[in-house]
């Protein structure tokens, strides 16, 4: 019950669409006590033929009339309530997108993007099923029954009334009884469903690698035994669902055996008529949905405050990244100066940090290179700066201003950065290009493409700059993935660009004449290129090699390779093998026929 | 929701289409119409119990209640006892009906979803790089899901109509005159229902094509969130799905008020209104002659029974539309003819000695753009042969080829002197052995994982492939060892463990030809000289075709090809080709290696 307690906030802002809707709601249920009453009457009437022409037409007429109000009343209070129910979900989803929107990288790494959609698709569903089913449960069963039971006690006999109404509640206990069987089979079938849903998104992904060894059909043969279990859980189901109407019927024959028995001698002794009989028999009719409404009332109160206790949960976490509003407006621009004594991931071992006495110095204008292995903590440098993680001890400056005491405005619009997977939206080539900045013209578009090297890619897919990407869209290859990416964040200009390993799938020479361009063309801006290959960062102007988190070696190219330490080594060994991997790399047959 | 859902709710299927899909969703229920015949048997048996009860109430009332014809309390016990039976085998017939209809639907549909997974192995890879592969899965799992609304509307219609004519039997041994009168609101019905289905049907499209333009958009930002928020565009995201959700907000009211206009409501006012015909037509005549209560309770029970099942139907209606959506994909994916090449009819040939012969092959994977032109060389068994170039040379096509993954155009592949279309493709399989770049892991174990289906091989055989590709080492590492879990993917292992696994998976079988498409991956120095050795290994006594992107490890073989777009521009062993000093030469300078002396 306590979920409409907890959803008062909306009732409220909602106030006059409950108000006319319940006032509705209640008068629909209050008009329909009226023609049983008046089929009882006219019964009467009848069989004691002492029926009017005027009691006709009042009878009649009270009927017809009725029947058109309670279409009014039932339309207003339906349009109402699911309209406020409607938009509760509405105002709870963009609730929930507005929070998504502003969470920090830890919420992200705990909460999977299916988790997330659930609560904005499931649970929002079963919030907004209290709203509608479960406020015209509660009325019906609250209101219905009693004003039926009243009808039937005023218009027929208090006495039939409580002996026939007896077993009802009988169906109340049936359906709640029934329902958490039905509800733990249903979960039982969705396991199975996900099960089948896995199996085939696992067979389809690996779809070449089962041709290779031409298991087709022994694929087919797994999944159809998958397919025979799941049968015999879903009829389980079936079972259950197929109960509840008959046990409904069941329960009211007891009604029913009373009505024609207790009923009849009732009419036989003269204490009721016969009309009142069949009054009593349509008020039972109505009394059915009720009490199905109310075995079900709390089923669907408690989904609904489970699901809301899910997403209030979501929506009570906060980012850990916190921006300082009334923080410095100005673009960050200037030298930028990295002090961090410390970094541990929040739920890192503290002993072992993930950036450990890491100071760097890069002046306005200048390339910093940063290579290291896998997990030596280049990535991480790259997060603190785009201010994923805050929790480090030191300080990151840009222009000697803290990152933390610019507004993000003024800290991210001065960034650019492109990663080595990079997500690209489903839209098109140019709006993905101008993503940080929709109202870039066409211009500025293709001189970002023509610097970022996909000028002439984009020229050659179906539909140039207007081609879909992403999911849906024609899919690139990973070279044209990275530099679309980097058209991307090259658009605005920015004051520091980050490429994280964003030029691992394009060929060497590729590689070479973006770096060249970068060059020439960001004289004055800052650089910072991460990358497994050497050859992406021996012109820069520092080049740090990481290692468990600190700073193992730096220097220019020059002086890395005298030193004849790990950079050294790495250089060789990547003349030997890496950078013509991937000079050479063929990603398959996708991007080459797609071009 | 993918964005392919939107593209099909936002237009309507044609009429003709449309019962083209039902027509042949009905009848690929046929293996299952005995359940489906029985359930409807069931439910024939249910109306007419349904309209035997008021009736017997009826004329109980008429007969003993007001007319008082010698009632005794034994009259009154046998009629509530007769009413007690019928009503609880009505009880029955109906949970009866209920279940085996709703699992002659499961079966048909499970039999659907297996045909459709069946249908997509027998596709060739241009189908699956055309497609993606979220669709797919909608299609196998939620599309064969929702076809279960599809029959339940059928069953629901028969079920009305049934009831209707039950009723209409029922008030036919009340009152002939009665009955014909009360025909009237046939035409009521039929037309609010045909009302509604008009209106909804549009309106739920619509819904449902910005439902999933919705969902769509939520998923899509939160996988992007670290682009959004890196480039500070949460407002614009925030203001555009603001939008995007008021959109179908809007669409859901419309809907609501269409439901409330034409449905319940509707067909409460039809019950309404007919019941007025009843008072008229019984209370006109009780002015001339004699009524009983018993008529008026059946004729008021009867029209009950009519209206009341009906809502049921309507509201069948949107889902009964997203199953003729879904069965209208469906049948795209069954109606695909973008089959895997076929060998030839009597395709019979097997592989014994591994050698591999490129006649002018052209090669095309879309019939316009000429991937491999004039492709020609031949690697002798046992013989290795690179093949070099940059991406979209052509590398991956000659595999793709070779592997009979895609048919090519013209020019001949012989395998052993025999065209490939000649080897049994069992034998092509079993044969040759590819191993992927990107080596993909099933969910099981390790076991099962390198074993992959083929229950003819050992756990022996499992551990000595291992063994001979230097994978036992890490795997006798894992809990289980053989035994160890694999998530779908292989989330857990390192690049390198699954490309030893995967290699392991292709020499199992022992094949006679060796086909690599060598990885790109980052893997630690330690396992890549792991990779290396047992590749050499793996390649002795076999003839390799290697797609080589470390030049270094190819140097031994006995021919390297050097493609460019589609063609052969340069052939020869490692040192013909320095000697030559064209584009080999330059990818070797590149690399930096000319100098070294090994």
């Amino acid at each position: 019950m306590n979920i409409f307690g907890k959803l008062m906030w909306f009732f409220r802002q909602n106030k006059r669409l409950y108000i006319v809707g319940l006032s509705f709601l209640f008068l629909t249920e209050i008009s329909q006590m009226v023609s049983p009453a008046l089929i009882g009457r006219f019964t009467d009437q009848v069989v004691s033929r002492t029926l009017t022409v005027e009691n006709l037409v009042f009878y009649a007429g009270g009927i017809f009339l009725f029947a058109l109000l309670m279409y009014v009343f039932r339309y207003a209070w339906i349009t109402h309530i699911f309209q406020g129910s409607a938009l509760l979900e509405k105002t709870l989803r963009q609730q929930l997108f507005d929070h998504y929107m502003k969470m920090d990288t830890t919420f992200y790494q705990r909460h999977r993007t299916g988790d997330l959609m659930a609560h904005a698709t499931n649970d929002l569903s079963a919030i907004q099923r209290v709203a509608s089913g479960g406020i015209l449960m509660l009325v019906d069963s609250v209101v219905v029954i009693i004003f039926t039971v009243i009808s039937m006690v005023i218009v027929v006999d208090w006495r039939l009334t409580l002996i026939g109404v007896l077993p009802l509640p009988l169906l109340v206990l049936g359906v709640r009884y029934l329902s958490p069987k039905m509800r733990q089979a249903f979960t039982s079938a969705q396991e199975a469903f996900s099960r089948l849903s896995n199996k085939s998104q696992e067979s389809i992904a690996g779809v070449k690698a089962i041709k290779t060894l031409g298991q087709e059909m022994a694929d087919v043969a797994v999944f159809e035994s998958q397919v025979k279990d799941t049968i015999q859980i879903n009829k389980r189901v079936a079972l259950i669902d197929s109960l509840f109407g008959p046990m409904a019927t069941v329960i009211m024959t007891i009604s029913f055996v009373i009505m024609m028995t207790y009923g009849g001698s009732l009419v036989l002794n003269d204490q009721i008529t016969i009309g009142q009989l069949v009054s009593f028999s349509t008020y039972l009719g109505l009394l059915v949905w009720p009490m199905f409404g109310l075995g079900q009332l709390f089923n669907v109160l408690e989904r609904g405050n489970a699901s809301y206790t899910r997403v209030q949960s979501i929506l009570s976490e906060k980012s850990a990244i916190i921006e300082d509003e009334d923080g410095v407006v100005e673009q960050a621009k200037g030298d930028l100066n990295i002090n961090i004594d410390q970094f541990t991931y929040p739920d890192g071992d503290p002993t072992k940090p993930a950036l450990h006495n890491v100071h760097i110095m890069v002046k306005a204008g200048e390339t910093l290179g940063i290579v290291g292995r896998v997990g030596a903590g280049k990535t991480t440098l790259i997060k603190l700066l785009l201010r994923q993680f805050d929790g480090y001890t030191g300080d990151i400056r840009v222009g000697d201003v803290n990152i933390k005491a610019y507004t993000f405005s003024a800290y991210l619009k001065s960034i650019g950065y492109v990663a080595q997977e990079n997500f690209l939206f489903s839209t098109t080539v140019r709006d993905n290009i101008r993503f940080s900045d929709i109202n870039k013209n066409q211009r500025d578009v293709m001189l970002a493409a023509k610097k970022a090297d996909f000028n002439e890619d984009v020229l050659s897919l179906p539909d140039g700059y207007d081609t879909e990407v992403g999911e849906q869209g024609v899919s690139l290859s990973g070279g044209q993935k990275q530099r679309l990416a980097i058209a991307r964040a090259l658009i605005t200009d920015p004051e520091i660009l980050i490429l994280d390993d964003a030029l691992s799938a394009v060929d060497a020479l590729t590689e070479k004449h973006i770096l060249g361009t970068l060059k020439s063309e960001r004289r004055e801006k800052t650089t910072i290129i991460a990358a497994h290959r050497i050859s992406s960062v021996m012109n820069a102007d520092e080049i740090i090699v990481f290692d468990h988190g600190e700073i193992k070696e730096r220097g220019t190219h020059a002086s890395l390779i005298a030193r004849n330490g790990w950079y050294a080594e790495m250089y060789q060994q990547q003349q030997l093998a890496t950078e013509l991997e991937d000079k050479l790399s063929g990603k398959g047959v996708n991007d080459v026929w797609k071009k | 929701m993918s964005g392919k859902n939107s593209s099909v709710w936002a237009k309507s299927i044609p009429i003709k289409e449309q019962i083209r899909v039902i027509v042949t969703l009905v009848r690929m229920a046929k293996p299952f119409r005995k359940m489906f015949f029985g359930a409807l048997a069931i439910g024939a048996a249910f109306a007419l119990l349904q309209a035997a009860a008021p009736r017997i109430i009826a004329y109980y009332m008429t007969t003993y209640l007001q007319q008082r014809d010698s009632v005794t309390l034994q009259v009154m016990i046998s009629f509530a006892v007769l009413v007690a039976v019928i009503r609880v085998s009505q009880a029955v017939a109906d949970a009866l009906n209920a279940y085996y209809f709703t699992v002659a639907a499961e079966y048909a549909l499970e039999d659907i979803r297996v045909q459709v997974f069946r249908k997509l192995h027998t596709l060739g890879m241009r189908f699956f790089d055309q497609v993606p592969a979220g669709s797919l899965v909608t299609r196998v799992n939620n599309d064969t899901a929702s076809l279960a609304d599809f029959w339940r509307f059928f069953m629901q219609l028969t079920f009305v109509v049934m009831s209707m004519i039950g009723a209409y039997i029922g008030m036919l041994t009340v009152s002939v005159k009665a009955t014909l009168l009360m025909l009237i609101v046939v035409p009521f019905i039929v037309g609010s229902v045909i009302l509604y289905q008009r209106f909804s049907s549009s309106l739920f499209r619509h819904m449902r094509e910005r439902l999933s333009h919705l969902n769509a958009k939520i998923a899509e930002s939160i996988t992007g969130i670290d682009v959004i928020q890196e480039f500070y565009q949460e407002d614009r995201f925030k203001k555009s799905f603001a939008k995007v959700n008021g959109e179908y907000f809007n669409a859901r009211f419309r809907m609501v008020k269409a439901d409330a206009l034409l449905l319940e409501p509707m067909v409460d006012m039809l019950l309404g209104a007919a019941m007025v015909l009843v008072f008229w037509y019984f209370g006109v005549m009780s002015m001339s002659t004699v009524v009983s209560a018993g008529v008026i309770y059946a004729f008021t029970t009867y029209l009950n029974n009519i209206f009341s099942p009906l809502e049921s139907v309507m509201n069948l209606f949107s889902p009964f539309q997203e199953g003729l959506v879904s069965g209208y994909r469906i049948l795209g994916i069954l109606a695909d003819d973008t089959y895997a090449p076929a060998q030839n009819v009597d395709a019979k040939q097997d592989i014994t000695a591994g050698k591999i012969a490129f006649q002018h092959v052209d090669f095309s994977y879309d019939g316009q753009h000429q991937i491999l032109k004039d492709l020609n060389f031949t690697a002798n068994p046992g013989d290795t042969v690179a093949l070099v170039g940059h991406t979209g040379s052509g590398k991956s096509s000659t595999i793709n080829a070779l592997m009979r993954f895609y048919e090519f155009q013209s020019g001949n592949i012989l395998i052993d002197d025999h065209d490939i279309r000649d080897i049994a493709l069992k034998n092509i399989r079993q044969k040759m052995g590819l191993v992927l770049q990107d080596p993909f892991m099933f969910f099981g174990d390790i076991s099962s994982n390198i074993r992959m289906y083929d229950d003819t091989i050992t756990d022996e055989q499992v551990k000595a492939a291992a063994e001979f590709v230097g994978a036992d080492k890490f795997i006798s590492a894992l809990p289980g060892n053989y035994h160890a879990k694999v998530q779908e993917g292989g989330s857990g292992f390192s690049a390198g463990e699954k490309q030893l696994i995967s290699f392991a998976r292709a020499i199992v079988r022992d094949p006679k030809i060796l086909i690599l498409d060598e990885a790109t991956a980052n893997v630690d120095t330690e396992t890549e000289a792991l990779i290396q050795k047992s590749l050499l290994k793996m390649r002795q006594n076999r003839t390799t075709i290697a797609i080589a992107h470390r030049l270094s490890t190819i140097k031994d073989a006995d021919l390297i090809l050097v493609l460019d777009k589609g063609e052969v521009v340069e052939h020869g062993t490692h040192e013909e080709l320095l000697q030559l000093q064209g584009q080999y030469y330059d990818l070797y300078r590149l690399q930096g290696i000319t100098n070294d002396s090994n």
